[in-house]
């Protein structure tokens, strides 16, 4: 345990991803869901960053050992774009229902 | 060498946060999630910082703890939410539910990482077991990237310009005043 393993680093990514998993299924504040999806992201990060790492240490020359890297810029950019969009449609809505809460935009309700 | 002060340091680090990514699902007051978010970041940097990425620990700081959450508070400072608006109206029963798909979503994740033969095979990551080799002892510099970055995925950095510009003529025209859709869709203003 006192050392550091790919499957202890994948379980630690995959426990914040649960826990923006229960954030999304069980709150109603859209900013609390929208952090919730930046919980996500990160720990998708921590994964690619995690299997990086085992690459160069399983081999002394390495392919690619910068792909991962570069993979997690590229998220992080769309993360970037994703966070801007997603709060202008939360103030656009809250301007239109003067709400915050995605249980009251009942609009699609069947 | 029994063990290494990087692997507890990254355990720590990953203990907070944890412990932070469970407030932010449960405090009401979405700044007091804002707050834990960027205590959240620092933490996971400082993981990105122990898995030899020091420029993505870098970027993380600066690009969600600095822009992505200062963005966040604004919004939260334009709404200017009173304590009953930002009341939520959760059941128990979808609490349980959620925390059963969550708790059922990771004991799968978790059966997977443990019974897959690639990751078990996997060496060691603490420092003191990488090889000592330029090709490893330079992967994840600031240069290396660069050079990767610029010279064999040049299409991918220019698309994603292109994308943040489309971010943000979208993210202008949503907030433009007056131009609110309203109920049948349509233009107003």
């Amino acid at each position: 345990m006192t050392e550091l393993t790919l499957d202890n680093v994948l379980l630690i990514a995959s426990a914040i991803f649960c826990v923006g998993v229960y954030g999304i299924l069980s709150r109603q504040n859209i900013i609390v869901i929208l952090m919730c999806v930046e919980l996500m992201l990160n720990s998708a990060n921590m994964v690619l960053v995690g299997f990086g790492r085992a690459a160069i240490a399983s081999s002394p020359t390495p392919a690619s050992p910068n792909m991962p890297q570069i993979f997690v810029i590229m998220i992080l950019a769309v993360a970037a774009a994703e966070a801007g969009v997603g709060l202008a449609i939360l103030l656009a809505v809250f301007r239109k229902w003067r709400t915050t809460n995605a249980g009251e935009l009942h609009l699609l309700n069947g | 060498m029994p063990e290494s002060i990087d692997a507890i340091v990254f355990y720590l680090s990953a203990i907070v946060a944890v412990v932070c990514s469970a407030v932010i699902v449960t405090r009401k007051n979405p700044v007091y999630s804002a707050v834990f978010m960027v205590l959240f970041f620092i933490a996971w940097a400082l993981n990105f910082l122990i898995l030899r990425a020091p420029f993505l620990a870098v970027i993380q700081v600066l690009v969600y703890g600095g822009a992505i959450m200062v963005l966040y508070l604004f919004v939260i400072m334009l709404l200017n939410l009173k304590p009953e608006e930002i009341k939520e109206e959760v059941t128990t029963q979808r609490k349980v539910l959620s925390a059963i798909a969550s708790v059922g979503l990771f004991i799968l994740l978790a059966w997977a990482i443990r019974t897959s033969p690639k990751v078990n095979d996997a060496p060691i990551l603490s420092n003191s077991f990488l090889p000592d080799t330029p090709a490893v002892t330079e992967a994840g510099s600031l240069e290396a990237i660069a050079m990767e970055l610029f010279e064999e995925h040049g299409l991918a950095f220019e698309l994603t310009s292109i994308l943040i510009l489309i971010a943000i003529i979208g993210a202008i025209y949503l907030t433009k005043k007056g131009k609110a859709l309203s109920h049948d869709g349509t233009h107003t203003g």
